[in-house]
């Protein structure tokens, strides 16, 4: 189970990225080491999706550069990218699993991506011994194991995000991408959450980057902040060093706008 | 601009008034007259001996056959079993054709995707090969619903004459257009959540149609196909108007014989085989489709 992938470091070079309309990033420059911990903070609207968006090639700058592991994503075909996200494991804020097949199911698709076609329609359809031992091992590390053949559309909010981390690990990627990944918690649990996903990266040795709204966790848990207003980088720096007083000005409504945009 | 808060009073009753002209014009174009409603001349009597009809229906041969005939009861289930077998088989190649259309014509395949990256010949592709084959294949499937199946039956009974493969193509044909054209509504409209997710993973095209997409879609799908099946059973016995031996054969044969009795029993026996269908797709649906 503990089959370790190597840790995917990051680099954004002055990257931006405008819509027609509205500049979502702009000029953000960001290094992020293999097996690096940290959070993207920042209000609503303040690009920390589109961010992650670039990481994981689901979105294209339109200035500046993406490096995934070294390389720039913008030299590769769709042929390599693919390859390239087989390493990146992602949890969508609103988790994209198929709320009508099984909890299994939902995991095992996690690792696609390495499988041919003809693998793929196997492995859906009948699982081998292995596969099921090493999804059940997963689950239970999540604390899900007696929800397998449960479909997830049976599943609470908090048990189906154990179902999509599940999935990314599954994955065995070199760093875990969570958007929002305690928005739709009570603050227990996100705690807890927060813990669990920490955990597990510092046990896997996988680079893990999540967008956080709860400041007081992600100072409490998380190693380094990295906050966002308005599409440009505020701060970026161990949380220790950040004080109360400059998070609350990050989310301060009537903060002047460092973007005009149209 | 400024209209924007303005109540919108006036396009409802625009449209009101625009209906209620509509539906009196095609009242007087029809040539609709509310005394035709009543029946004439002995129609009364025939209405009267037909409905009456309805409550006996005939057992056995209201007038003895010829010597050699099998049993009214038997040759009703026979009718019946034909029915069904054409229908079955109609829908069998419908489902075959209509699912690779339906999923040859979602645009789900090719309308996102990394594209920005991708090469000039994979970029030609999407924006300009898979939109026109995507407009061509719509065509076809067009043109397939478009002439209904007894108007399939009568062009294929012209071509290749009476045999059960013209009956099967003419119910094929048309179903096929309809599953393609529902199928790939069904594919497009339901979310892309979960597609996403697996391409961000990695997974290929095919994957993501394949375990992304298509089992969100399939409970629809299913249940569609259903209900498809129960209208090619209708137009299956209806065929028999054209000379193949399913109920419709026997139906009009026995009311153009004034056997109102008869006719009511292939009757009773098409809608026992249509509620049957109904309480079967009924208990395979809640079974399988919503677990």
């Amino acid at each position: 189970m503990q089959a370790r992938a190597r840790a995917i470091g990051f680099e954004l070079r002055a990257a931006g990225l405008a819509f027609p309309g509205t500049v979502a990033l702009s000029g953000v420059d960001l290094v992020v080491d293999p097996g690096e911990i940290l959070a993207l903070i920042g209000p609503s609207g303040a690009g920390k999706t589109s961010l992650l968006g670039l990481l994981n090639g689901r979105l294209v700058p339109t200035s500046g550069a993406v490096l995934v592991d070294g390389r720039d994503l913008a030299t590769l075909g769709a042929r390599e990218l693919r390859a390239l996200r087989t390493r990146l494991g992602h949890v969508p804020q609103h988790f994209g699993l198929v709320p009508n097949l099984r909890v299994l199911h939902n995991v095992l698709a996690g690792r696609l991506g390495r499988q041919g076609l003809f693998a793929s329609l196997k492995t859906m359809a009948a699982p081998s011994r292995a596969e099921l031992e090493e999804v059940h091992a997963l689950l239970e590390r999540l604390g899900i194991a007696d929800k397998l053949y449960e479909r997830v559309d049976a599943l609470s909010g908090g048990q189906q995000q154990r179902v999509a981390v599940a999935r990314a690990l599954y994955q065995e990627p070199g760093a875990l991408l969570a958007d929002e990944p305690l928005a739709s918690l009570d603050p227990g649990r996100a705690r807890e959450t927060l813990e669990l996903l920490v955990d597990l990266a510092r046990e896997r040795g996988l680079t893990l980057i999540l967008s956080l709204h709860d400041l007081e966790l992600a100072r409490a848990l998380v190693p380094r902040l990295v906050a966002l207003r308005a599409g440009r980088l505020c701060f970026d720096r161990p949380s220790g060093e950040t004080d109360a007083r400059e998070l609350e000005t990050l989310y301060r409504v009537d903060a002047a706008p460092l973007e005009t945009s149209v | 601009m400024t209209a924007r808060f303005a109540p919108r009073r006036a396009p409802r009753a625009t449209l009101l008034a625009a209906l209620l002209l509509a539906g009196l014009l095609a009242w007087f174009g029809a040539g609709l007259h509310l005394g035709d409603l009543v029946p004439r001349g002995n129609g009364t009597a025939v209405l009267g001996e037909f409905c009456g009809a309805a409550l006996r229906p005939a057992l056995d041969y209201e007038v003895a056959p010829p010597p050699g005939s099998p049993p009214l009861l038997a040759k009703v289930l026979e009718a019946l079993r034909l029915t069904v077998v054409f229908a079955a088989a109609g829908m069998s190649l419908a489902l075959l054709l209509g699912t690779l259309l339906g999923f040859a014509t979602a645009t789900a395949w090719w309308s996102e995707g990394a594209g920005a990256r991708a090469g000039l010949g994979a970029r030609l592709l999407r924006r300009v090969g898979a939109p026109s084959l995507h407009v061509a294949l719509r065509g076809v499937i067009a043109v397939m619903r478009a002439v209904h199946e007894l108007l399939w039956a009568v062009l294929l009974l012209a071509a290749m004459g009476l045999n059960s493969f013209s009956a099967v193509c003419a119910i094929a044909i048309p179903y096929a257009g309809t599953l393609a054209k529902v199928f790939s509504d069904m594919l497009d409209e339901c979310p892309r959540t979960s597609a996403a997710a697996l391409r961000a993973s990695g997974a290929s095209g095919v994957q993501v149609f394949l375990f992304g997409l298509l089992p969100r879609a399939l409970p629809d799908m299913a249940a569609y196909a259903f209900y498809r099946f129960e209208c090619a059973v209708r137009s299956s016995a209806i065929l028999g108007f054209f000379g193949f031996p399913t109920l419709g054969y026997f139906l009009q044969l026995a009311f153009a014989n004034k056997h109102y009795r008869e006719t009511w029993s292939y009757l009773w026996a098409l809608i026992a085989l249509v509620v049957a269908l109904e309480v079967w797709s009924g208990a395979l649906r809640r079974k399988v489709v919503m677990r």
